[in-house]
């Protein structure tokens, strides 16, 4: 017992510290130095911190080059099997065209008008640059999703910009060099969005699950029964972390099992990435725009916050008024509604004694007709004497009773 | 292989292939999945690195293998360390098992991988969650630490074919 302990001593001695002739370090030691680096990196230490971005500069480059080969052969693969699709995918592409196409003029319309309303609420507006990035390292490592691209801190690139394929959202800059950055995409566990989803208008958070779909996360109960197939997600901006209204992609719902599962399909391809965009922005205010002196800004940020103020209050009075306007509009409506059925009650009634009034003046014709044919009726009866007379209940006969017998 | 050694850069370049294929490994970090199957991936410089450390192959430094896990920390962007830490317990791994080891047995060989290529992740997974709070899949350590697993016998095959070319 006591020589097989021995034995495990002296063999993890030997492998800790025995250092053959072409080793220059011991495996102590350089053990020693790995935790070291890591410990020092969990505290962020600066040293460590350069010591990364330098290795970055040269590694990103490197790396870049290193993959070329790799590359090479998975692009030829990817053109085979776009090759043995073309056909169909050229006719889903059309069909996608048209209906862009038509949307594109829409699309239009509504930015300007949101840009107008912008100015309207903020009186400033944002404006961005898009710069174009080549990616040149895309490393599917299972554990972390994220590429390299060949802007830096030279660009303005900064920790937290966003990053774009066309005008989806891919990810945001998460680690900023000199001349490259590291951006966690949409699909990394780590990746965490607020959304909105139209039409039906629910706020969510789309988190990556390390596949090409993203998943829903913090809905309210309930609420599932709402969404139906191809919603829209785009991002609410809540947070301030993504501009708000950028889509990022299409809901989906796979029903397995009893629950079904609520995905949301992302608009770009993350392994297809060759170029990106990164939105480098700054707030340009629509008022006095050049200002030189620190003094003079503050100053004017002062009025523009006073006017904001007063166009808050203003806007809030409106609103107020305007509710109340509502009310004393839904309470004229019922009334309007009373005073119409009271007209046509009143419209029925007329009717009624009209028709008794008619009935009555004819009664009261008879009544006249009657007492004159008692009177001249003997002028107007045709008889032996009289062949100048009328026949009974004829029309002659009746219009020379009521003209008192004269004919 | 005599041409090799009378050639003395190729004899050179040719012992120095495995360290070379570290660096590009750790640069390219090498995929092969390009069916995007979900369930595939594997460590192929854990597989590298058991094999010729096991074989104390000449020219394959610890320290190299230490700036690999520098540089391969950098490209995958986790923390500064954490990837020369693992292939530094693979080497003390290797070192221990060659000592205790006898007559060499390819089973053994590939179960006492699995123990410790199960052991660095299990290492890892605990240090990036616990102390970095990376949000990671604990089934995609697993599935990475299986198909290594199986990989090792494939790479086997090919490195014994290097092994047997440096030795003649």
């Amino acid at each position: 017992m006591a020589s097989s302990r021995d034995d495990f001593i002296i063999a993890i001695r030997s492998a800790f510290l025995k250092k053959s002739t072409q080793q220059k370090f011991s495996l102590l030691s350089l053990v020693f130095v790995s935790l070291f680096t890591l410990i020092l990196s969990s505290y962020d230490f600066r040293i460590i911190k350069y010591i990364k971005i330098g290795i970055s500069e040269i590694v990103y480059r490197s790396s870049f080059i290193v993959s070329i080969p790799e590359n090479f052969i998975k692009n030829s693969f990817i053109e085979i099997s776009d090759y043995s699709t073309f056909y169909s995918d050229y006719k889903k592409n059309k069909k996608e065209l048209n209906s862009l196409k038509s949307n594109y003029v829409s699309s239009e319309i509504i930015q300007n008008e949101n840009k107008e309303l912008k100015e309207l609420i903020n009186d400033y507006v944002s404006s961005s640059n898009k710069v174009l990035a080549k990616i040149i390292v895309d490393h599917k490592s299972p554990f972390l999703k994220s590429i390299i691209i060949n802007k830096g801190s030279k660009d303005n690139i900064k920790i937290g910009t966003n990053i774009y394929d066309q005008s989806y959202l891919v990810g945001r800059v998460i680690e900023v060099n000199f001349k490259t950055s590291r951006v966690l995409l949409l699909s990394d566990l780590n990746s965490n969005v607020p959304a909105t989803i139209a039409p039906q208008n629910i706020q969510a958070i789309i988190r990556g699950n390390g596949t090409e779909y993203g998943q829903l996360k913090y809905i309210k109960e309930g609420i599932f029964d709402k969404f139906t197939v191809d919603s829209i997600v785009y991002t609410s901006g809540t947070g301030d972390i993504f501009k708000s209204g950028t889509p990022i992609g299409k809901l989906k719902i796979i029903k397995e099992n009893k629950n079904p599962d609520y995905l949301v399909e992302f608009y770009s391809d993350f392994s297809q990435l060759k170029y990106v965009f990164a939105e480098i922005e700054f707030k340009n205010e629509t008022q006095k725009s050049n200002q030189d002196t620190l003094e003079f800004n503050n100053e004017i940020k002062s009025t523009v916050d006073t006017k904001i103020k007063i166009l808050e209050d203003e806007l809030k009075i409106i609103e107020e008024s305007n509710s109340k306007f509502l009310i004393e509009n839904e309470k004229l409506k019922v009334q309007i509604n009373s005073l119409n059925n009271d007209l046509s009650n009143f419209e029925k009634k007329n009717l009624d004694q009209k028709k008794i009034i008619d009935k009555l003046s004819t009664d009261e014709d008879e009544l006249k007709f009657l007492r004159l044919n008692l009177q001249h009726s003997h002028k107007c009866r045709k008889t032996i004497f009289n062949i100048k007379g009328f026949l009974v209940n004829t029309p002659e006969y009746k219009e020379c009773i009521l003209s008192k017998g004269k004919n | 292989m005599t041409i090799l050694k009378q050639k003395g850069f190729y004899y050179k370049l040719y012992s120095c292939l495995p360290i070379i294929l570290l660096f590009i490994s750790v640069l390219n970090e090498f995929d092969f999945n390009y069916l995007n199957l979900k369930f595939f991936s594997f460590n192929f410089p854990f597989i590298l690195i058991f094999f010729f450390t096991l074989k104390d192959v000449k020219n394959f430094d610890y320290s190299l293998v230490f700036i690999a896990g520098l540089i391969n920390d950098t490209v995958v962007g986790l923390p500064l360390g954490i990837s020369s830490f693992s292939y530094i317990i693979i080497c003390i791994a290797t070192s221990y098992f060659r000592n205790i080891t006898i007559r060499p047995n390819l089973t053994k060989d590939w179960f006492f991988f699995l123990f410790i290529i199960s052991l660095i992740n299990s290492i890892n997974y605990t240090i990036l969650t616990l102390f970095f709070s990376y949000d990671i899949l604990l089934w995609s350590y697993l599935v990475n630490t299986f198909f290594t697993f199986l990989f090792y016998l494939i790479f086997l095959t090919i490195f014994r074919y290097y092994i047997k070319g440096l030795n003649d």
